[in-house]
């Protein structure tokens, strides 16, 4: 029965259903395995060795990848290309900061956060990916090295399992931190919900991009933050400084909105600005249309990355 | 506990304020957590209502404070059982305030005044006091009262009055007071003790009962200078004041006459001290009607009531009065002919005839006929006198011998019944009831002396008065309003025949009153002392009015009430087609400002019995009285300690929250 076959994974996907599993590995697992079913007729199908195209040879490639039959045939020097034919490196950032804790439904942002890493952890370890773990609030709270090891997911998936709110927001320093032991290229995956200065981000990400990281933001966002209601004026308080502010629910339903789409679309603009990916998550959405946008991230990149 | 004024309990609604204010907050009660404030922008701040209030030791001081505030307002007032008037040394004090004219003198009211300061202020708090006010009458101002604000507040409601006080009444005024109180009576007398006030028993100062007396003398060395008498004539237009000095210094006085408010003359008096010296002004040209003289002295001393004295003169005018005899060799008319002729003020010109003659004389060139006998009159005389009455005349008709014969009063017509008495000669008899208030009749008490040896019954008639009656019942004069005019019938003779009051001293003041009252009140005298009154009856005047001193209607003169004359100056009366007035003078008693002497004040004083010290059944029960405690001061202390405590709340709550913004 194709239709309950393909009901039943996508049932999976969805974050409430996800908060009512205990184990993180399982939630992974339960998230990947229904994904992957589900996209069978996908382009994404097969992480195999698989040809892709020939390039003309340029001075400075690597001259192990010359195709010879080619160049008896033709007698001109052809490199060759694969698709994926190379494991490579996801690296993690997850922003464990106490804005991280809102939510207006069942499963808050640093909830939903944790269900998207582990997922995104499980999908690259199934794809024999070394895959490495930063918590950061202010402070770098868990680095797990990026790594293919036997085991490394389990500790991975243990370290976001017992990531909690923290206090504030500081973007700069798990990037510092990256850059100062990751030194190979890889994909790096941000994991918040970007409440910072656009311009201030891209100076402390900028830095990745040069390094040759390819860098996927994903910024969630609960639906009271992207269309927020207020029936009454509020005073709200600021999840990590404490501050409070008294807002009007007009301001709310008008300039706040205009206001939060164009920190969107300015945090979007600076992320391609620098060559990265920028993804918009609504946290009361299924998992699969990040995990699609992850792979269709990879797939782009790791084309790129082959040799 | 008593509330003075509830009403400002109504204040207490303002605590509906802090409750209010109390539950305002600037701090919105919606409060909701968020990811990040970076995208919001402050609303304006809006004031809300909370559902719970805040600020609750702020809240309840101000409360208090406020409660308080109103309990000021509402004069709260503790009253206690007062100790030591359950232990029996409880008082009641009699202030007595003498309010006579001398008080006025110089600053005695102010030492008065001071001096009873000085009793309230050395009383015990359970002793109980009264203010009485010794002047014309004995008026108690504050009924016993253990509250001595209210007792204080009293003393400016008296003043010093213009009337003299005796002693000597004044202690038997109080002895009413003195008995009704039921505690040990201590009687403080504030007085200049004025020697003239002195009455002439010393006895009569001695208080009733067992009182203690405690004479508080305010006399000081006031001089004064009074004009005593002020005499004038106004037959000859003479007039004469007497200027007497009490000073112990010499003075030199202007005496100033005025007459109708215009300056007449002036005479310079030179009087050593303890003089008395007399002024004869010019011969005062007077003028028609009621004259207004006034004698004043400059420049004027510490007491300045008698330092004026007015005297209200008439010119007279001569008044023909016809007299008819039975014959002109008999003498029925010659006691009322010379008793006339001896009222020189009234100006009277009689003029006597014999009754034949009557019917041929024209009766209304006279003011009054006077008929001595009444059966001296023939049928034409009858008439003409009839008619002369009828058309507005005034006629005394008497009943001597020559009307045994008559069966009727002539004109009036009333029935004659013989002759009363006259048997055996020797037999009289008297005045029986005499209406003193007929102005014919008034102050002629002495009337009572005479005797009656004969007299005519005569039954009255109802439009008849009976104004004097003898013993025997049967009517002596009446009067009877007639046409236009009125009769007065004598029922005995107006000589010696019947009765001896021809030969009596009230005789001419008789005569003199009979021919007042024919005249219509124009012998009105013009003179009356203070504090006396006015019969309006006596006066004859119908549908008029008096006007005191000052222009002031005192009293419609239709009323039967007598006028007061309680202001100097002149009285003034309008009624009856006539003016007239009334001047009314300073006593002179009260001019002599010495004071008892130390010696007699002791004595006096020492007439005063220190009362008991154990109270008697009837004080212990006047003890029931509270003693009242006011609490204002101290709830407006604690009002003041309540706003001190709750400044300091209110800076600490201020400053906490200014540490939490910063």
């Amino acid at each position: 029965m194709p239709a309950t076959s393909e009901a039943a994974p996508r049932h999976l996907l969805q974050p409430e259903v996800l908060a009512g599993l205990a184990n993180l590995d399982l939630i992974a697992r339960a998230v990947v395995e229904g994904f992957l079913t589900g996209m069978h007729r996908s382009p994404f199908f097969g992480f195999s060795q698989e040809f892709a195209e020939y390039r003309a040879y340029t001075e400075g490639d690597d001259p192990r990848f010359l195709d010879w039959n080619v160049y008896a045939r033709t007698e001109r020097t052809y490199i060759k290309r694969y698709v994926g034919e190379t494991n490579t490196r996801l690296v993690i950032l997850l922003d464990a900061s106490a804005s991280m804790g809102f939510g207006s439904r069942a499963v808050n942002k640093l909830q939903y956060a944790k269900y998207l890493a582990a997922t995104l952890a499980y999908l690259a370890a199934r794809q024999h990916d070394a895959v490495g773990l930063i918590v950061f609030d202010e402070q770098i709270r868990e680095h797990r090295h990026p790594s293919s090891r036997p085991g490394q997911l389990h500790g991975v998936l243990h370290a976001i399992d017992r990531t909690t709110p923290g206090t504030g927001t500081d973007l700069k320093k798990p990037i510092e931190r990256f850059r100062e032991f990751e030194k190979g290229r890889g994909l790096v995956a941000v994991i918040s919900d970007f409440y910072c200065d656009p311009e201030a981000f891209l100076k402390g990400v900028a830095p990745l991009a040069y390094q040759g990281q390819d860098v996927a933001l994903f910024q969630l966002l609960d639906p009271q933050e992207l269309k927020p209601e207020l029936k009454e004026s509020a005073l709200l308080e600021d999840m990590e400084s404490g501050e409070k502010m008294e807002v009007s629910p007009i301001f709310m339903r008008s300039r706040y909105r205009e206001k939060i789409e164009a920190h969107i679309a300015n945090l979007k603009k600076a992320a391609i600005g620098m060559g990265a990916e920028h993804m918009l998550v609504d946290i009361t959405q299924p998992l699969d249309a990040a995990l699609r946008s992850y792979l269709s991230f990879r797939q782009r990149r790791g084309g790129v990355l082959g040799r | 506990m008593t509330l003075l004024a509830p009403l400002f309990f109504a204040g207490l609604l303002a605590i509906g304020l802090p409750l209010w204010l109390h539950r305002l907050s600037a701090e919105n009660p919606n409060k909701q957590r968020f990811s990040s404030l970076m995208l919001l922008e402050a609303g304006e701040p809006r004031r809300v209502l909370a559902k719970t209030l805040q600020y609750l030791l702020l809240l309840a001081l101000r409360i208090a404070v406020i409660t308080l505030l109103v309990l000021a307002f509402v004069q709260p007032t503790l009253w206690r059982p007062p100790q030591a008037a359950a232990s029996g040394s409880a008082r009641m004090h009699i202030i007595v305030l003498d309010t006579s004219a001398s008080m006025a003198a110089g600053d005695r009211w102010d030492r008065a005044l001071d001096a009873a300061d000085d009793i309230v202020d050395s009383l015990a708090s359970e002793d109980r006091a009264e203010l009485i006010a010794a002047g014309r009458v004995v008026e108690v101002v504050t009924a016993p009262t253990l509250d001595r604000a209210a007792l204080r507040q009293s003393f400016a409601t008296v003043e010093p009055g213009v009337f003299p006080l005796d002693f000597g009444q004044l202690m038997r005024a109080l002895d009413g007071i003195v008995r009704g109180a039921d505690l040990p009576v201590v009687l403080h007398l504030v007085t200049d003790a004025q020697a003239t006030g002195l009455p002439t028993r010393f006895g009569e100062l001695a208080p009733r009962g067992a009182v203690e007396l405690a004479i508080h003398d305010v006399a000081g060395g006031e001089g004064n200078v009074a004009i005593e008498t002020l005499a004038g004539s106004a037959l000859d237009g003479s007039l004469t004041a007497t200027v007497q000095s009490f000073d112990a210094s010499a003075r030199v006085k202007t005496a100033r006459l005025e007459q109708n408010g215009a300056l007449v003359e002036e005479r310079t008096v030179e009087l050593a001290p303890g003089a008395r010296a007399q002024v004869s002004f010019g011969v005062l040209t007077l003028a028609a009607g009621p004259n207004r003289v006034r004698v004043s002295l400059a420049p004027g001393d510490d007491l300045p009531f008698d330092d004026t004295r007015i005297l209200a003169l008439r010119r007279p005018e001569p008044r023909p009065v016809l007299l008819v005899a039975g014959d002109l060799r008999l003498q029925d008319a010659f006691f009322v002919d010379a008793a006339m002729v001896s009222l020189a003020a009234l100006a009277l010109e009689p003029q006597t005839i014999a009754a034949d003659a009557l019917a041929e004389t024209a009766l209304e060139d006279y003011e009054f006929v006077v008929v001595a006998d009444a059966g001296a009159l023939d049928d034409a005389a009858r008439a003409a006198v009839t008619d002369y009455v009828a058309s507005g005349g005034a006629l005394l008709l008497g009943l001597g011998p020559r009307s045994l014969s008559l069966a009727e009063v002539p004109v009036t017509g009333e029935t004659l019944g013989g002759s009363g008495l006259g048997g055996d000669g020797d037999a009289y008899t008297s005045i029986g009831t005499l209406d003193a208030s007929h102005p014919a009749l008034r102050g002629l008490d002495a009337l009572r002396a005479a005797k009656f040896f004969r007299y005519m019954p005569v039954t009255p008639d109802p439009a008849d008065a009976v104004v004097m009656s003898l013993e025997t019942g049967a009517p002596l004069l009446l009067e009877r309003a007639f046409g236009d005019g009125r009769v007065l019938l004598f029922t005995s003779s107006l000589d010696r025949e019947w009765n001896d009051l021809a030969v009596q001293p009230v005789y001419v003041p008789f005569i003199a009153a009979l021919s007042n009252h024919l005249l219509g009140g124009a012998g009105f005298s013009s003179e009356a002392e203070l504090g006396s009154t006015l019969a309006l009856r006596a006066l004859g005047l119908q549908g008029g009015q008096i006007f005191d001193p000052a222009g002031e209607p005192a009293l419609g003169l239709g009323g039967t009430d007598d006028v007061l004359l309680d202001e100097l100056g002149f009285y003034e009366l309008v009624g009856g087609g006539r003016n007239e007035i009334v001047a009314v003078n300073f006593d002179v008693r009260e001019s002599n400002l010495e004071p008892v002497d130390a010696a007699t004040l002791e004595r006096w004083q020492a007439l005063g019995q220190p009362s008991a010290a154990a109270p008697t059944a009837a004080s212990a029960a006047g003890t029931d009285e509270t003693v009242p405690t006011p609490l204002g001061y101290w709830i407006l202390f604690l009002v003041l300690a309540g706003l001190g405590v709750e400044s300091w709340v209110g800076n600490w709550h201020l400053r906490i929250r200014r540490g939490m913004a910063a």
